[in-house]
């Protein structure tokens, strides 16, 4: 008697997987964003959503209003210093898990800004897991960013985060 | 572009000084006189008031002695002749207040904010004289020719030396 | 009904008609919206004084995208000052780059070429269609028509592509610089405009059958957001907020620029002054911009997209290979870039929003010394304080998306 058997009798009804990976598949696949656009970027995030690119398909379409309601920051602009402790405050409104895409060079270093009003990076008050560069980046940049947070995701499990 | 018409504004007790700029045609009043040149421009036709702010003119060596440090711009047009005015006030560095035109022209109200948020220029008369664009504890005056460029110094680029840190207090 | 005077919130006494007069009684409640938050069109920030659900004081809090772009352009060169000017009102790039390229020119003294000014006027009106596209969908999506968002994204889709094709960029394209503009047309752009031009007024015909005659849109714009000539002039409202209300003042019609005064179109005016009046504005905004391009496309004369002047712009990279001359215009183009005699100009445009101006001072070096944009969205924004008093907060979110604000360009 053993697992041989135990496949015998119930046939492909049974899957075996780890529960790391099934909490990573369903966190993976159904990632809600809160809705964080700033500026420019956060227009090409609308066109993500929107009818070409779809970011439905992904699981995202839920775009929350409330953070305590999301998992995922995009965040999607330039990030001025008076907005600084705003986007401090509704990352640390997100329940755990959660993630942040920089999305744009404004977020990700500053971009075009190199000057007094603009944070030069997001990453100096949130910790990133995506960097999308492009100003504004492409909706299949964004896209893109969203698979490989996906990944990432999967592959954290229900590991908590460093 | 030449039209004969009378220019009553010339006439005005507070101008100093009026000309033509790449087409644009300005006068140059007296600081105090702002407010009551603005009320007769007004009365005069020039109902539309499309915006207000200021220039540093910070000595350069291009430029080593201006009048005065500050210029305040006052951009004016009379809606049926078509026509534009603009408004010059030299302001000085050392008492950088001038009268308010709020009074006269609803929009200057957020204009002299932000006036005075990114220059350091005081509007008396003016009923909320606050920051509008910093942040409400933010020390120093942005766009001052003196304030740094800020952001941060990129290694390998041509200028350098010339950008600075921002300030510490941010 | 009886009119009470109130001070307005910074200090303006407004006269008004009375509201209801049941009031809702007890004690006046601030509450704080933004800047995060939905309906706001960016991070806008209202604190708003309710007495039950009637607005008594609005203040607009206002910074939270303040980038620095005055100052940002006084350090950098002239001609990379057109790649910031694009991302201060990120929803109409191209009029920001248009308003900076005819003040410079103005100083340069230099006119563009008439096919430059018909690509320019070309690349603005599917501007203007491609910005009313997103107002419309956005409009439409806070007050609950969820479709329209995903009808107006999709013209706005073709827009961005052919920008694309044209550019190279989607967005922030810099296409108009001082000079001229950045590159010729393509085979395929032009037929993916004629391709467009055909379709668009089947679109709006589609936006205006879910929105015109509807009830619920109808009960949600009809009558909010009043807002009168004399007010719209003395407040400085400029767009579709003084169209609306009665005013036929367009710039490309009463202050034409860039080849303008050749098109046969029409201002949109309507009488109203309310939410409803300046929505069928705009639709009638977007069929006159499909005239203009029809226009535009039929008359666009051949030569030079650019003013032939090698101390403004470079030289065809053939010629470096044979031309001295052109090695070193390139060369000085390339590191320190053209001079603008001294002096100082204002030139507007009729943005999507309303009047965009830029204010630009040189003195004489290969860097500006002062840039002011006179942002729309600043000026029209005080006429939201205005407008919003005395209405309930569901009409709010009606009369803040009626305003048509970007915040980039209200905070530059």
């Amino acid at each position: 008697m053993g697992v041989e058997t135990l496949v015998d009798v119930l046939g492909e009804n049974v899957l075996t997987t780890t529960i790391g990976k099934i909490v990573g598949w369903g966190r993976a696949n159904s990632v809600w964003p809160a809705q964080f656009g700033l500026a420019c970027c956060a227009i090409e995030m609308m066109h993500t959503a929107g009818p070409q690119f779809d970011l439905g398909r992904f699981g995202s379409e839920a775009m929350r209003a409330s953070p305590r309601q999301s998992d995922l920051m995009i965040v999607a602009g330039r990030v001025s210093q008076k907005m600084a402790p705003v986007l401090r405050q509704i990352y640390d409104q997100m329940p755990e898990p959660k993630w942040v895409i920089s999305m744009g060079a404004c977020a990700s270093t500053g971009g075009v800004f190199n000057n007094y009003a603009i944070l030069q990076g997001v990453d100096k008050i949130v910790p990133v897991d995506v960097y999308v560069p492009g100003c504004p980046p492409r909706p299949e940049d964004l896209l893109n960013a969203l698979m490989i947070l996906q990944e990432k995701i999967k592959a954290q499990g229900i590991q908590p985060r460093v | 572009m030449s039209k004969a018409r009378t220019r009553p504004h010339a006439s005005h007790e507070h101008v100093l000084d009026e000309g033509v700029s790449a087409g644009d045609r300005w006068i140059t009043v007296k600081r105090e006189g702002i407010a009551e040149t603005l009320r007769a421009l007004q009365a005069e036709g020039y109902q539309s008031f499309l915006f207000m702010s200021a220039v540093d003119h910070l000595a350069t060596p291009v430029r080593p002695e201006p009048p005065e440090r500050f210029e305040l711009i006052y951009q004016l047009r009379n809606l049926e002749a078509r026509e534009e005015l603009r408004v010059r006030v030299w302001v000085p560095e050392d008492d950088p207040v001038a009268p308010t035109a709020s009074e006269v022209y609803a929009p200057a109200g957020w204009d002299e904010r932000e006036t005075w948020d990114l220059f350091g220029i005081r509007f008396d008369g003016h009923k909320d004289l606050v920051r509008i664009l910093m942040p409400d504890d933010w020390e120093g005056h942005p766009l001052r020719r003196d304030f740094p460029v800020g952001g941060e110094v990129v290694d390998f680029s041509e200028d350098h030396e010339v950008w600075q840190t921002a300030p510490e207090k941010a | 009904m009886s009119t009470e005077t109130e001070t307005g919130v910074q200090g303006m006494t407004i006269t008004r008609e009375a509201p209801p007069t049941d009031h809702f009684g007890g004690e006046l409640l601030t509450v704080n919206f933004g800047p995060q938050h939905p309906s706001t069109h960016g991070v806008l920030r209202l604190i708003v004084t309710l007495d039950g659900e009637l607005i008594r004081g609005i203040r607009p809090v206002i910074g939270y995208l303040h980038t620095g772009i005055e100052k940002q352009m006084e350090a950098l060169r002239w001609q990379q000052a057109v790649v910031v000017t694009d991302r201060h009102d990120y929803l109409s790039p191209l009029h920001n780059n248009l308003a900076y390229a005819l003040a410079v020119e103005r100083l340069l003294g230099v006119e563009a070429p008439p096919r430059a000014q018909a690509l320019r006027v070309i690349m603005c009106e599917l501007n203007r269609i491609s910005s009313h596209c997103l107002w419309l969908g956005t409009s439409s999506l806070e007050l609950g028509a969820m479709s329209m968002f995903m009808y107006c994204l999709r013209e706005r889709d073709t827009v961005l592509a052919m920008n694309e094709e044209i550019s190279g960029y989607r967005m922030h394209t810099s296409y108009i610089r001082p000079g001229g503009v950045m590159a010729d047309a393509t085979e395929r752009f032009w037929e993916m405009l004629a391709d467009f031009v055909e379709k668009m007024p089947g679109h709006v015909d589609e936006y205006e059958n879910l929105l015109t005659n509807n009830p619920i849109w109808r009960r949600r714009t009809v009558g909010i957001g009043y807002l009168s000539v004399e007010d719209a002039i003395r407040l400085g409202a400029t767009g579709p907020m003084i169209r609306g209300s009665g005013k036929p003042w367009d710039l490309r019609k009463t202050m034409p620029y860039s080849g303008y005064e050749k098109y046969d179109f029409e201002v949109a005016v309507e009488s109203a002054g309310d939410c409803y009046a300046r929505y069928l504005c705009r639709i009638k905004e977007f069929r006159e911009s499909v005239r203009i391009l029809k226009q535009a496309m039929a008359s666009i004369p051949d030569g030079p997209f650019n003013v032939d002047d090698r101390k403004l712009l470079p030289p065809p990279r053939e010629e470096l290979e044979t031309s001295m001359e052109a090695v070193i215009h390139h060369f000085k183009l390339f590191t320190e870039g053209y001079s603008v005699p001294p002096g100082d100009v204002y030139a507007a445009v009729e943005s999507p929003r309303g009047e965009h101006g830029c204010y630009v001072v040189s003195d004489g070096t290969h860097k500006p010394r002062r840039v002011k944009f006179r942002a729309a969205s600043f000026v029209n924004l005080q006429a939201l304080e205005f407008m919003a008093l005395g209405s309930m907060i569901a009409d709010m979110i009606a009369i803040i998306g009626t305003a048509d604000t970007v915040l980039g360009d209200v905070d530059r």
